[in-house]
């Protein structure tokens, strides 16, 4: 979830008023922002955006803009679909059946980049000086946009230019990596674009995005000046853009048109309702793309969804009235029409966030505020239960308290050392790592296994508590996961007993007394059957079989391995599966 | 003077010794031995109590000696020294050879050559040259007789002395000549009396001591006053009349090892028993999941940020499941794509069939509550306290692995308000809240959504949890056409505040000595 950090004044500025700090964070709620950090004295304040399908609140501009249509009362709020969505009209937006003129401006496609990179959008502002805040806020727009929507730059890339250099048409080409050269932004002196993408610093961070590809992206005027080596870096000389330019380029590329659009239009209304005028730009392609050959950007692509009254009636729980809803919407800054029952509502050029009737209810929710939705405790009688697995560990939990017991939790993941190295000799690590659900992006070699037995935590513990009391005994009921060909996930999780007794006088007979303790009030009959497990001192090791199958092992522990966890005192271990157990109870 | 508090705690051996003796009285254990009839443990216990407590003071220390009689010195007295022996034998039947004495006094070899080595030089015995031992003692022969005599004599003592025990003190001084020839230091073997040597502590009452002994008195103490009451006594009848002694009860007990449950886990199962209470239903599912359940089912787009490589842990081997159940799979994919039957537009984007196989690590407990959707009931409450897994570096905030409390119900006429009528339920319930606030929240599969804030009595205010009505394009591909409201609270906070801690970590410590002294309060 992105966090922006932004002028404090210059939101207020945009949501056309101001608000105490406690009022700040009510009103943030209905664009489900927080304050992360409050207002400094440089006048920052931190807010943390929680919806991630809704990036045109990323920016000052844009939050300020929800806060302003939300608390907009009069003509501000929108009443239908012909009302402009605020006091800024947005009229710079061609429809995919209606362009608007661009002019010169245009940008002409390579067809080389069908398969590479295939999609640009892009618009010009002309205004007063840009201000450094104002600049400040753009940098930031363009990064959270293009790398919490954009996927780190790989579905969006955006670069900022000096119009005044640039001479239209623009060319979008795929070149050759090693031949082309330029001076990139933060460099005095002409790379390759291979090199850039292994010495430049923003080189080396996106230029994995391009790197497997046999020609890069690249953009320059029609005179051959180098704007860009998308998605990496801009060029120094009409990609260095600074506070006091007038007139500014922005485009766009991507792998997915519509996102790409989105990011586009956001930036564009953007730059509008902080006072710019937006001049369209048209892209011309040699390949089809969803909206033709020819596109004029800032497009308006989305579609108008509708939704049933009594739709949003039965989710919401409450009675809702035609013209209030529409109006309602409004302060969502959507324009909205409703006829029977039907409310049509229009997403604003910014957003592209209703995939489902279902989103319109939630901007009424929200256009309401949670106010107008009183509870009420469900209704239904329903029957609670605990599952099966769960009332048997408790069982088991009890009888093993009655015997002394102090239970244990542990974490699941753990290490190579701690679950296969501390219990095996180097002969049986392997089987016992193919045997264990291993992680194969592990953070850590501390979290690298998924465990395969308690055994090993609960000799992790006694191998840091030799300073209390003796006699320890410990035991945990959990998961444990194994390995299982026949399984569709090729493994089992299994709810497991594990108990350690580490006492001078910890031994086979002692585990074994509780052991057939523990069966006689389970209600079971079992048989302890000779088994060959390194991992305990031999002849002194059980298999526990109940009808032939075998549901778990006790004994006592090899010294060696008691020697491997660093514990200097006797342990003798019960450790047993309780879901075949409990299937065996049950088919009594 | 504490003797108030000391007659609470007197032992009654000591109110024994304290009422025998009176000041100016010398005290020591065999002092105690003799008068009381107690043994030398039990007088050296009433002592040592008594001067602890400064009740007794200490007059004088000195060493004695004493003989004590050995299993020979026994035999001695019964049958008669060697010399004795050997005397009379060849009194009574001499002239004979020394191996013929030996038959007839039933001595080794060994003690009849000593003994006629000895006698011979007093010249009791004589040998001839056939080698034949006779008596020929005369007038020389009282005084050796008169020693034979008193060694018998101090044997016979000896040997009719509590533990076989003489006093070197209350010897002759040719009784401690004689005792001396046949008395050894160390070990008993070869001779008659043991030498012993010890300490002897005396002590008389001190002040205290002596108001002590008033103390007993006018509490009517005996010393008799009986400690554990016994079987015996209960089968005999001989409690009745008995006095038990007053323990003293402030006395720090001793520590005691017990077997108990781990308040961590107590704190979760009383929360499933508060919602199982609520009417829901508990669910579980493997640890190792599917991309499909873990976020595919749930309407997450595969490109969705937050399934990136760096916040999942995929499973090493098999990186994939064998199948995904149908019709489930097609559906979703569909629904993905271009939103199938549910009135969505989808992600449009081609759905990849062979990622929603790769097999990961739990990441949400949301995972259950989409499994669940086919086959639960409506209406239909369900929860799970389930073990996740998160790509997170382990810090006292974050683990790698925790227990997320999620949920799900299902019913014709479930809604916004009864989501957050349930909502407020869980705080009062399972929080203790004292107030409550919705706000809009955020979360991919589900529409609206909601977070709950709480004030809780002791934390303020927090996030308890977010909730929402799953989104269409989650149900209706399970086959679920009614609303479902969905839920997740985050307990850990509660937890770590019930169990007094602030660090994650600590919920799994390893600590057997911080689980065993970890203490939870009830949840209320």
């Amino acid at each position: 979830m992105p966090k922006i950090e932004l002028q404090q004044d210059e939101l207020f500025r945009y949501s056309g008023r101001n608000f105490g700090a406690d009022e700040l964070e009510e009103a943030l709620t209905i664009a489900k922002a927080e304050i992360d950090d409050p207002v400094d004295k440089d006048g920052l304040i931190k807010i943390e955006l929680n919806d991630t399908n809704r990036p045109d609140l990323w920016s000052t501009a844009g939050l300020g803009r929800a806060l302003r249509l939300y608390h907009a009362t009069g003509n501000a709020a929108p009443t239908s679909a012909a009302a402009p969505a605020a006091a800024v009209n947005y009229d710079f937006f061609s429809r995919p059946e209606s362009p608007v003129e661009a002019g010169n401006r245009r940008i002409v496609v390579d067809s080389e980049l069908a398969e590479r990179r295939p999609y640009i959008a892009a618009f010009a502002i002309s205004g007063p000086p840009i201000a450094e805040v104002l600049l400040d806020d753009l940098i930031q727009t363009q990064e959270k946009l293009c790398w919490n929507y954009g996927r780190k730059r790989k579905a969006i890339a955006m670069g900022v230019y000096r119009e005044d250099k640039i001479q239209y048409p623009v060319r979008y080409r795929a070149v050759d990596p090693d031949c082309t050269t330029f001076v990139p932004l933060g460099l005095d002196n002409e790379l390759s674009l291979r090199q850039i993408i292994e010495q430049h610093p923003k080189g080396r961070e996106f230029g994995g995005i391009v790197a497997a590809l046999d020609k890069f992206p690249f953009l320059t005027d029609n005179s051959g000046a180098v704007l860009s080596f998308p998605p990496v870096i801009n060029s120094a000389d009409v990609g260095a853009v600074q506070a006091g330019d007038t007139n500014l380029f922005i485009e766009m590329t991507g792998t997915d048109l519509k996102p790409l659009l989105l990011a586009c239009s956001i930036v564009a209304c953007d730059l509008a309702d902080a006072g710019y005028t937006v001049h369209p730009v048209q892209v011309e392609y040699p390949y089809d793309t969803p909206f033709g050959r020819t596109i004029v950007s800032p497009l308006y692509f989305q579609k108008p969804v509708s939704v049933e009254l009594a739709y949003a009636e039965r989710l919401l729980g409450v009675a809702l009235n035609e013209d209030e809803a529409v109006q309602r919407l409004g302060k969502m800054g959507v324009r909205a029409e409703a006829a029977s029952g039907l409310i049509t509502a229009y997403p604003p050029e910014y957003r592209n966030d209703f995939l489902h009737p279902v989103d319109v209810v939630e901007d009424l929710m929200i256009g309401y505020g949670m106010n107008a939705f009183p509870s009420e405790p469900p209704r239904d009688f329903t029957v609670g239960r605990l599952t099966e697995a769960e009332i048997f560990s408790r069982e088991v939990k009890t009888l093993l308290v009655g015997m002394g017991y102090q239970e244990m939790i542990f974490n699941y993941l753990g290490s190579r050392r701690d679950f296969i190295d501390n219990m095996y000799s180097h002969e049986q690590r392997t089987a016992a790592a193919d045997a264990c659900v291993r992680i194969a992006n592990p953070m850590s070699e501390n979290f690298e296994f998924v465990r395969p037995s308690i055994i090993p935590q609960l000799l992790g513990a006694e191998s840091v508590s030799a300073h209390a009391v003796y006699p320890h005994y410990i035991f945990e009921v959990g998961k444990v996961a194994v390995r299982d060909a026949d399984d569709n996930y090729g493994s089992r999780t299994v709810t497991a007993l594990g108990a350690v007794v580490a006492d001078a006088d910890a031994g086979f007979n002692l585990v074994s007394s509780q052991a057939a303790a523990l069966f006689f009030y389970l209600g079971l009959e079992y048989e302890p059957s000779v088994v060959d497990d390194p991992r305990f001192l031999a002849g002194r090791v059980a298999s526990l079989l109940v009808k032939g199958e075998r549901v778990g092992i006790l004994g006592e522990l090899h010294p060696q391995v008691l020697e491997n966890w660093g514990v200097t005192v006797p342990c003798a271990v019960i450790e047993l599966d309780l879901d075949h157990l409990q299937k065996a109870i049950g088919s009594d | 003077m504490q003797t108030d508090e000391d007659i609470k705690s007197l032992h009654p051996l000591e109110v024994t010794v304290l009422r025998r003796y009176n000041t100016g009285d010398v005290l020591s254990a065999s002092v105690l031995q003799g008068d009381l009839g107690l043994n030398v443990g039990q007088s050296n216990q009433a002592l040592s109590w008594l001067a602890a407590r400064e009740s007794l003071q200490e007059h004088n220390r000195r060493i004695i000696t004493r003989y004590e009689l050995t299993e020979l010195g026994r035999d001695y007295a019964e049958h008669g020294t060697p010399e004795e022996r050997v005397q009379d034998a060849a009194r009574e039947h001499g002239p004979l050879p020394l191996p013929r004495i030996a038959e007839l006094t039933g001595l080794p070899n060994k003690d009849v050559g000593s003994a006629f080595g000895k006698l011979s030089k007093q010249g009791v015995l004589g040998m001839d040259g056939e080698k034949q031992v006779s008596y020929v003692a005369a007038d020389g022969a009282s005084a050796a007789q008169a020693d034979i005599d008193m060694v018998r004599t101090l044997l016979r003592r000896a040997a009719a002395a509590p533990q076989g025990l003489l006093e070197e003190n209350e010897l002759g001084d040719d009784e401690r000549r004689l005792i001396g020839e046949i008395s050894k230091k160390r070990g008993s073997s070869g001779a008659a009396f043991r030498v012993v040597e010890s300490e002897i502590v005396e002590y008389t009452l001190t002040e205290h001591g002596t108001a002590l002994r008033a103390a007993v008195e006018a509490a009517g103490l005996s010393g008799k006053e009986v400690g554990a009451l016994t079987p015996a006594m209960l089968r005999d009848g001989s409690w009745k009349g008995t006095n038990f002694r007053s323990y003293s009860i402030q006395v720090p007990p001793s520590r005691l090892l017990i077997g108990r449950r781990n308040p961590y886990c107590s704190y979760l199962d009383q929360v499933k028993d508060k919602l199982v209470s609520l009417g829901f239903e508990e669910f579980d599912g493997p640890l190792v999941e599917t991309e499909f359940w873990n976020s595919d089912a749930l309407f997450m787009p595969q490109f969705h940020s937050a399934r990136d490589i760096h916040d999942v842990y995929y499973v090493a081997d098999p990186p994939h499941a064998q199948e995904i159940q149908e019709p489930f799979l097609s559906r979703v994919a569909a629904t993905h794509e271009n939103g199938w039957d549910t009135g969505s537009s989808g992600w449009d984007y081609t759905f990849d069939r062979d990622f929603t196989r790769r097999l990961i690590l739990r990441s949400q407990g949301t995972v259950m509550s989409a499994k669940t959707l086919h086959q639960a009931k409506v209406p239909g409450k369900y929860f799970g306290i389930l073990r996740c897994f998160r790509y997170d570096q382990v810090d006292a905030t974050h683990l790698s692995d925790f227990y997320q409390t999620e949920g799900i119900v299902l019913g014709e006429d479930v809604n916004l308000r009864t989501l957050m009528g349930m909502l407020e339920m869980f705080a009062v319930e399972l929080a203790g809240a004292t107030d409550v606030k919705c706000v809009p929240g955020y979360f991919p599969f589900t529409e609206p959504s909601v977070e709950i804030h709480i004030k809780h009595p002791e934390l303020g205010w927090f996030e308890l949890g977010g909730a929402g009505i799953f989104r269409p394009e989650v149900t209706e591909p399970m086959g679920v056409s009614v609303p479902v409201l969905a839920w997740g609270l985050g307990i850990d906070r509660m937890a770590l505040m019930h169990l007094g801690l602030n660090d994650l970590r600590e919920l799994f410590s390893p600590n057997i000595e911080n689980v065993r002294l970890r203490t939870g309060k009830q949840a209320g």
